[in-house]
């Protein structure tokens, strides 16, 4: 699953600050599993990995996103 | 002094709209505020796992200005208030994290990559 990707997804849908709410594109962060994908993978900078493992997080408690389990929502 | 909120309500999707907007009035009531709170309802929706026995949420969005002192009473209506499945209140934080001349910087590292990348796309 190696990307050749040097550019960080995050900057590269103009968003400055991750959003909790936007749990469609906080999905594309997360694994099958619910799981929050390393920035090695998903290529975001490390400022932004930190941003959206925090927005990962308060949207699970929001039942926006699942803790575990498939993304559909 | 004050801090710029935004809290989620996440309310039982059994309840009426008009109770909640009253009892979210009620609550806002709690906070003295100076202004008015700005509400994103985004009404009901399905909850991405069961909380409960709730399998869905009416979700409402405020944003508020508020005395960081009256947030423990707020709180603790919530808690108490059993139409409030869930609740979360955070400090605003939007547009905080990026100056303008990082954004501008960020934005020229952007161009020159695209231009980079142009042959090796996956």
């Amino acid at each position: 699953m190696r990307r050749n990707k040097k550019i960080s997804p995050v900057l590269e849908a103009g968003i400055r600050f991750v959003d909790y709410k936007d749990e469609r594109f906080l999905s594309r962060f997360i694994s099958e599993n619910g799981k929050i994908l390393p920035g090695r993978l998903s290529g975001v900078d490390a400022r932004h990995q930190r941003q959206l493992a925090r927005a990962i997080k308060r949207a699970r408690y929001l039942a926006l996103l699942p803790y575990t389990g498939s993304k559909t929502v | 002094m004050t801090r710029e909120y935004e809290a989620v309500y996440i309310f039982d999707s059994a309840l009426e709209d008009a109770a909640i907007t009253d009892t979210l009035s009620r609550h806002h009531g709690l906070l003295s505020l100076a202004e008015e709170p700005k509400l994103d309802i985004w009404g009901r929706r399905q909850l991405a796992y069961k909380i409960g026995r709730h399998e869905n949420g009416y979700y409402v969005v405020a944003r508020f200005a508020a005395d960081p002192s009256h947030l423990p009473e707020f709180e603790r209506a919530l808690k108490l208030d059993d139409g409030v499945v869930r609740y979360l209140i955070t400090l605003h934080e939007h547009e905080l994290g990026v100056t303008p001349e990082r954004a501008e910087a960020n934005a020229a590292r952007l161009r020159a990559q695209a231009e980079e990348d142009d042959e090796d796309e996956e």
